[in-house]
């Protein structure tokens, strides 16, 4: 997260280092507490150049959304979506792109309904033993807080558990719903955009089989050989496989891994784009720190040096990061995705038979 | 990032084969060769300390995995090893699989443990136990203040037989030996279970610490025995453990 700023941190201007912190929220906007080496200076130097851009984006969502009761999906939007949509108005496009707010609107009082009906124990229990161990580090998920998200976090999960029953409860929904939540503060919307995400948006990465999981960590590596060649090279050399060192990306949509500004602005294009959008963040990832992948010695080296690529200015710096992932990775057509799947998926399926 | 030790700067000069990271091309086998894990039956070179950039100077090598249902303490246990600390209420659950680094002296051989913390829900398996193949030894454990995870050993035990090695090291441990309030799987349960499979076992606390240093040294012990000696002169692993183990109720800490 943004505990790792400190290649940019100047030991010399520890004096004006204390007026930063000073200056700065221990708690950052969405409540999650800075952690004890948090490089105040350089992250005020960062937000001071990221609010001219919001300011600005602010603006211009304003005077598109002005009178408008509907979003309409559109070029203009979808450009909008790429350059971050404001806090204030996340929830409402996240609603609209992915079709949630249109299954909320089709079905009144589902969501109470799966609340008020008999729960399944043991799902019950499987989700009670992540409570305490999602985003401890959130002022609003402390039992503390009021209004308490950890309740919610509960709701959401156990209805969406009884919702999807062949998905139930798998670990990592607990941090996706947590973050819907911190966002949309309202558990009927997270409960629908969870739906949006895990029936629409994204492949089968949470049902038992793991199999869309599975399926997409083989489809990035193919992309890997294909476009970051030496580094598929390094992977083999050390027979490191895809998972050991991307499976949290998929499963987490980047949360935990990434600052969390950066998590929402590429949260932005999945709910807009959908899931091609987590395969160019990771391929953006490799390819701009392919070179140090390429030194790792070993397999323990390989999966150090994994985690170390997701710290730093190059992802902290979210305005620019986010122009990158359209860049760097060069042209990623869908046809390509889609086949890549096709044949990753029947592969995986003979192994395993 | 802190786990970059002072190694890195030694490593030119006393281990030649992992210095240089962009070696030559002939060189690099060798290169990747030094610092990997020895195979259960391979060559071990205490002579030729190995290195990575990411850990410290070490003799041989082994890979431990942790495994249990969700919940039971993993990761409090791994990170109370690693770190001696106790992560209460700021600790996430574990996605996935991850790893971490410790280097043991053992009777004057430095042992590397590349520890290997796993996702303990279910579906989870089906992404981690391809990696059961390669470990030296696993530590299962359960929870004492959750009847389930006990009940689920045995199911674990069967996915173990299933994918892990033949001569795995395996220890048994019950964790939270910490909470007596909330405790509703009694130590000698645990010894039963242990006994009927014949794995050593012992109650752990990630929280007091209790036997955490142990359980592993034990591993650590075990894997050295097996690899620097002849392996018909048994080290007695449940034997070590029970000579140096600690009660719960025990004062002596």
């Amino acid at each position: 997260m943004e505990k790792n700023n400190k290649a940019t941190n100047h030991r010399t201007r520890s004096a004006v280092d204390g007026r930063a912190k000073d200056r700065v929220d221990r708690v950052d906007p969405y409540g999650f507490e800075r952690s004890e080496d948090f490089d105040y200076e350089s992250y005020e130097e960062l937000m001071s150049e990221y609010l001219v851009v919001l300011t600005r984006r602010t603006i211009k969502w304003s005077k598109l959304l002005k009178g408008k009761g509907k979003v309409q999906k559109n070029v203009k939007l979808k450009r909008y979506v790429r350059k971050g949509i404001p806090n204030e108005h996340r929830a409402l496009i996240w609603m609209a792109a992915s079709g949630a707010q249109d299954q909320l609107e089709k079905n009144p009082g589902y969501y109470q309904s799966l609340l008020g009906a008999q729960h399944d124990p043991k799902l019950a229990e499987t989700i009670c033993t992540d409570l305490n161990r999602t985003f401890p580090d959130n002022i609003l998920f402390r039992k503390t807080s009021s209004p308490c998200l950890q309740k919610a976090l509960n709701n959401v999960l156990l209805a969406y558990g009884h919702h999807n029953q062949a998905v139930g409860y798998c670990q990592g929904m607990n941090f996706i719903a947590g973050y819907l939540l911190i966002i949309t503060k309202d558990e009927e919307k997270s409960f629908w955009l969870m739906d949006a995400l895990l029936s629409r948006i994204l492949p089968d990465y949470y049902s038992p089989a793991m199999l869309g999981l599975k399926t997409d960590q083989e489809v990035l590596g193919e992309l890997v050989k294909m476009k970051i060649p030496r580094v598929w090279q390094t992977m083999v050399d050390h027979n490191v496989m895809w998972t050991l060192v991307v499976s949290r990306w998929f499963i987490c949509l980047y949360i935990d891994i990434l600052p969390v500004e950066t998590v929402l602005r590429i949260w932005d294009c999945l709910f807009y784009e959908g899931s091609k959008i987590l395969f160019r963040v990771a391929l953006t990832l490799i390819h701009h720190n392919q070179a140090l992948i390429q030194q790792a010695q070993s397999l323990p080296d390989v999966c150090q040096n994994f985690k170390q690529i997701t710290h730093g200015p190059f992802v902290d710096e979210c305005h620019t990061f986010m122009q990158k992932i359209f860049t760097e990775p060069g042209s990623l057509p869908m046809a390509t995705l889609t086949k890549l799947r096709a044949t990753c998926r029947s592969r995986i399926i003979a192994e395993e038979s | 990032m802190s786990r970059k030790k002072a190694a890195k700067g030694k490593a030119a000069t006393s281990s030649p084969s992992a210095g240089s990271p962009t070696g030559g091309k002939g060189t690099g086998k060798a290169a990747r060769s030094s610092p990997g894990i020895v195979q259960m039956n391979g060559v071990v070179h205490p002579s030729r300390p190995s290195i990575s950039n990411s850990s410290e100077f070490y003799d041989i090598a082994f890979k431990v995995m942790l495994v249990g249902d969700s919940g039971v303490g993993k990761t409090c246990l791994l990170v109370r090893f690693k770190d001696g600390a106790f992560l209460a209420g700021s600790f996430i659950s574990t996605v996935g699989i991850d790893f971490r680094n410790k280097v043991l002296n053992i009777d004057g051989v430095k042992v590397k443990l590349q520890i290997w913390d796993t996702a303990g829900q279910e579906r989870f398996r089906s992404v981690t136990h391809a990696y059961y193949r390669d470990a030296h030894a696993l530590l299962l454990l359960y929870d004492v203040t959750n009847k389930t995870s006990f009940d689920n050993i045995q199911a674990w035990l069967t996915e173990i037989h299933e994918y892990a090695q033949q001569d795995v090291v395996l220890m048994l441990l019950g964790n939270k030996a910490d909470a007596t309030h909330d405790r509703v799987v009694k130590r000698e349960d645990g010894e039963r279970l242990a006994k009927e499979f014949g794995v050593p076992f012992m109650e752990t606390s990630a929280r007091s610490g209790l036997n955490v240093e142990l359980a592993f040294t034990a591993v650590a012990k075990e894997l050295k025995h097996r690899s620097v000696k002849d392996p018909s002169e048994k080290f007695k692993l449940q034997e070590y453990v029970n000579k140096e183990m600690k009660g719960t109720g025990c004062c002596r800490s």
